[in-house]
């Protein structure tokens, strides 16, 4: 008995020590969210609940496709084409004989397909993921001209307005998903994910396949981006072969201002999924109070800069005292 | 055997020849490809992003990256023609202003680097957002007509029939060898690559050669975007973006190590190169966007599996 109880004091003390230096963000991104109820009291409202949970769900999910592979110690390039060429798959399949399980399955199959593919190359053939996936997000981008040169696609009414409609459907999927990492980090490949990215030799001397690891995380980043793609797909009704562009950029601003490092190891997806739902939030609150889209790009800059620079000028300062 | 083996060891070496087979073929096969304007002109091409890759190669060596090479072309290109002067008939001020304000961007990437201690990677691909949006201000996103006489002189001029980029490019690739190799600033940037804390033990100055560096990108990419408007003859929103890849690509097609510490601008010459002719084949083959997108991927690729790859630690 009192050993249950001292391990879950452990447990506590250690899920504690991993929200040090999340603090800021917290507050950041409560106040935000106050700021942004204050403007749109309409947010309260279920309808408005699950919009806004609808414009973040994606940017969530590519987040985690990033920040998974940023803990492994790599990077991808090729989130935006991948989601674009989820969402493409989804609008060509699911108008044939099986219908939306197969799309769903087709979508699911192609992300994990390739994210295993890019994986391979990084982890066998020992190129760099920066520049694998930047010559793979031509690749991709390639594909999802040739299935669908221009937008278009059918997606089914149903799936759309039960995945995009007036019910939270999409932020209680990102709960599902946020439940099963947490599962999966306590399985020995979760926790590979983490020690070969802090320490690939450490970890490999304590019989961590790092290889295999790379390979695994680089495929369900893969998946998560297609389901991404998927899901923006039934959100605007059709496929584009090009309207995944912007989440490229994003992800990786949303990962850095969750703080996880580039190094490998450093940070936690509950602080990505928090950068997410920063980033989400200011992008809404600069569109709603009419900022051109100008001005949106140079405060992005500004912003993900100091976001970034902020935590470190303050580590120094008291570091100095 | 053994020439072989040691030629895979030496990666400028070995993109050379790569560049050289892939001419060879080409040109036996395909008319046209192997005349002497053609193949002037790939190297034309080829110093736009030899020169652009000039300042990338400084950066991966000393284990940073600049993905701000594209906006910083776009923003030269479009500054030159709204800034020269009137009154000066040579249009050399216009120039310097441009080139000033493009290692001024540099300088500031260097100074996010170094003092606010932004990962390199986020700093200058927030410094691209930044540009992006305040070209669209500045620019109105319309193209501009070049009339400056000396970009026009740099991108049309053909002294003894060879074009003045190409001849630019030289006197830059001496100056980049020179730097990494015969001065005791190229050693401290290689040493600062290979292992940062070693080197700042010893008395290198990280935040000094961070910005020195950032700053050499933002000039030799400025560069770049003056050579380009001088070729194009108007500058737009968008006209840098092909070479941000470009300019990363070649480096490392010429075996400089993407981690830092390891490599040499006599690799990245022919790197660049070999970009153009892949690009210029590809063309070639009259094939739609789709298929032309995946076989630059694809190419490119394939090209890093023989000399981009990373030693077996």
């Amino acid at each position: 008995m009192s050993a249950v109880s001292s391990s879950g004091w452990l447990y506590g003390a250690i899920q504690s020590r991993r929200n040090r230096g999340l603090g800021g963000l917290y507050l950041v991104v409560a106040a935000f969210l106050v700021l942004y109820v204050v403007l749109f009291p309409g947010i309260l409202s279920v309808g408005g609940f699950s919009k806004f949970t609808q414009n973040w769900f994606p940017l969530a999910l590519v987040t985690m496709a990033q920040a998974l592979l940023m803990l492994n110690g790599g990077i991808t390039l090729a989130i935006g084409p991948l989601v674009s060429l989820g969402a493409v798959i989804a609008a060509t399949t699911m108008g044939g004989v099986f219908g939306v399980p197969g799309g769903i399955l087709a979508v699911a199959l192609t992300g994990l397909g390739i994210g295993a593919v890019i994986g391979v190359i990084v982890a066998q053939l020992r190129l760099p993921a920066i520049i694998v996936t930047l010559a793979g997000s031509f690749i991709i981008t390639g594909v999802a001209l040739l299935l669908l040169p221009r937008p278009g696609g059918f997606i089914p009414g149903w799936l759309s307005t039960g995945l995009a409609g007036h019910t939270p459907v999409a932020f209680l999927l990102l709960v599902l998903i946020l439940l099963l990492w947490k599962v999966f980090l306590a399985t020995p490949l979760g926790l590979g994910i983490y020690a070969a990215g802090d320490n690939p030799i450490g970890a490999f001397r304590s019989g961590v396949p790092v290889e295999r690891v790379k390979i695994a995380a680089f495929a369900l980043s893969g998946l998560l981006t297609a389901l991404a793609g998927l899901f923006v797909a039934a959100q605007t009704g059709s496929g584009d072969p090009v309207i995944g562009a912007p989440f490229t950029l994003n992800s990786i601003a949303a990962a850095v201002l969750g703080g996880v490092g580039f190094l490998g190891g450093k940070g936690t997806m509950r602080g990505a999924v928090c950068g997410s739902l920063l980033l989400s939030v200011m992008i809404n609150v600069m569109f709603f109070l009419g900022f051109p889209p100008v001005a949106q790009y140079i405060a992005q800059g500004l912003i993900i800069v100091g976001a970034v620079a902020v935590p470190e000028l303050l580590k120094q300062w008291r570091a100095r005292r | 055997m053994k020439a072989v083996k040691s030629l895979f060891r030496n990666p400028p070496l070995l993109t050379l020849v790569l560049v050289a087979l892939v001419w060879l073929v080409a040109g036996l096969t395909l008319s046209g490809f192997g005349a002497y304007g053609h193949l002037r002109y790939l190297l034309e091409l080829a110093a736009v992003i030899g020169i652009a890759a000039a300042g990338q190669t400084l950066v991966i060596l000393m284990g940073g990256i600049d993905l701000s090479v594209g906006a910083v072309i776009t923003v030269t290109a479009i500054l030159v023609p709204l800034i020269s002067p009137a009154w000066d008939p040579t249009g050399l001020v216009g120039v310097a202003l441009a080139l000033t304000i493009a290692t001024g961007i540099g300088f500031l990437n260097g100074a996010g680097a170094a003092y606010l201690r932004v990962p390199p990677i986020i700093m200058t691909l927030a410094m691209a957002t930044f540009l992006q949006g305040l070209l669209v201000v500045v620019a109105g996103g319309s193209a501009v007509t070049v009339s400056n006489p000396a970009v026009l002189l740099l991108g049309q001029a053909r002294p003894l029939g060879v074009p003045a980029g190409i001849l630019l490019w030289l006197v830059v690739s001496a100056a980049v060898l020179l730097i990494i190799h015969r001065m005791p600033i190229g050693a401290r940037f290689l040493a600062l690559g290979a292992n940062p804390l070693a080197a700042r033990l010893s008395g290198v100055s990280v935040a000094r050669n961070t910005l020195i560096l950032y700053a050499l990108s933002g000039f030799f990419a400025g560069l770049a975007g003056i050579l380009v408007l001088g070729m194009n003859r108007q500058g737009y929103v968008g006209i840098g973006d092909p070479y941000l890849l470009t300019s990363i690509a070649a480096v490392v097609l010429g075996g400089t190590s993407i981690l830092g510490g390891r490599g040499t601008y006599a690799g990245t010459i022919p790197g660049a190169i070999l970009l153009v002719t892949t690009t210029a084949l590809i063309t070639v083959v009259n094939a739609s966007p789709g298929w032309r997108s995946i076989m630059f991927g694809t190419l490119i690729l394939s090209l890093l599996l023989v000399s981009g790859r990373e030693a077996r630690r």
